[in-house]
């Protein structure tokens, strides 16, 4: 009797597990969408080249230029933190100016930084280097940029020095942004 | 022919250790007895059979980054149904969304941040286009057709259940702040 017994259990399991997998079909139904949201940057440098220029007068001034470019960010709501940065990783051809070797002692590529919130510009005048990248622009926690990103500025100064030789120099700057 | 039918059920009854097979040798005898005359007779069945539809979502969908910073959020989630329309009728799937992105900061459904498209139905019209999810109005997944049937074959789909797969999309907006949100999909089917 038993054996009988135990084939009514397992009859009676077998429905109940059909029913419930058949339960899942019904006149309607729901989901539950889920998306994390994370801490994330990007940048676009707007100044494809950015050329350095001269006052006419002879060595009135420095060689100058600005580089614009738009960022996106989202710093984590607590405790996160972005930045800007940017390295010359390409130094000037020989000859010419030079940002690690430069043939007189003071030759400087300097920049200012200008940016819109929710980013903070550098302070006062910065030395680029080709070893060390340095800062253009500095974010908070839960920092949140514009859909279409917000904006900013370098403003380059080149010192101006009678021992470059004529010619067209060129260097790459690269810029970098990050966000935790 | 009777009393030996009879005797012969008797006979089994006694010699039956087990009870309830006893009673199922006692129930079968009447049957036994009637195979003894022949008679016809017919009888009219009607079946009445309705327009249905039933469908099934997956329990959760999650929406990944897209590989380039700030590109899109999407994910796809398959939606299963099974229905039967009658020769003048059809039928339609919805959604709303039945409770918008929480907690608040992020994506908002109320705001137009959730679209979708629908592709690969097979049974009935998939939704055209891109689709902007409400949390006031049912939009379309899915138009069913007159005289529709799921599984079978013939004149019923071949596929038990039939199948429509939706893609969600929702913008990476930077102003959006870090953290999970969910919100909640509500499918309907009907079909006449």
């Amino acid at each position: 009797m038993s054996r009988y017994a135990t084939l009514v259990v397992l009859t009676c399991m077998m429905l109940v597990l059909t029913g419930t997998a058949q339960a899942q079909f019904g006149p309607s139904g729901t989901t539950t969408l889920s998306v994390n949201v994370g801490a994330e940057a990007a940048l676009r440098i707007d100044t494809g080249t950015t050329s350095l220029t001269a006052p006419d007068t002879a060595f009135g001034g420095d060689y100058t230029g600005t580089t614009n470019y738009t960022y996106k960010i989202r710093t984590t709501k607590t405790g996160g933190t972005g930045t800007i940065q940017l390295k010359v990783s390409a130094d000037f051809n020989a000859g010419g100016p030079s940002v690690a070797s430069p043939p007189s002692a003071g030759d400087t590529l300097q920049y200012t930084c200008s940016v819109t919130a929710p980013g903070s510009g550098c302070t006062g005048a910065q030395t680029a280097s080709t070893s060390t990248p340095t800062a253009v622009a500095t974010f908070g926690a839960d920092a949140k940029s514009a859909k279409a990103g917000n904006t900013g500025s370098v403003g380059w100064t080149l010192t101006n020095d009678p021992a470059y030789s004529t010619g067209t120099y060129t260097a790459t700057v690269l810029f970098t942004i990050s966000a935790t | 022919m009777q009393s030996y039918a009879h005797m012969t059920a008797t006979t089994l009854v006694g010699s039956l250790r087990q009870p309830w097979l006893a009673l199922l040798a006692m129930a079968a005898t009447p049957v036994c007895t009637s195979l003894a005359s022949t008679a016809t007779a017919t009888q009219s069945l009607n079946a009445l059979i309705y327009p249905i539809a039933k469908l099934s979502v997956p329990a959760t969908v999650a929406l990944s980054a897209g590989a380039t910073r700030f590109s899109s959020f999407t994910g796809s989630a398959a939606v299963s149904y099974r229905l039967r329309t009658t020769p003048s009728g059809g039928g339609n799937i919805t959604l709303q969304v039945t409770s918008d992105f929480t907690p608040a900061g992020g994506p908002s459904a109320g705001s137009g941040a959730l679209t979708y498209t629908c592709a690969g139905a097979t049974i009935g019209t998939s939704c055209s286009g891109t689709q902007t999810a409400s949390t006031t109005v049912q939009t379309p997944v899915l138009t069913l057709p007159a005289s529709a049937c799921t599984g079978g074959g013939g004149a019923c789909s071949s596929q038990d259940p039939n199948s429509v797969t939706l893609s969600f999309t929702v913008p990476d907006d930077p102003g959006y702040a870090t953290g999970s949100y969910s919100a909640r999909l509500t499918f309907v089917i009907s079909a006449t």
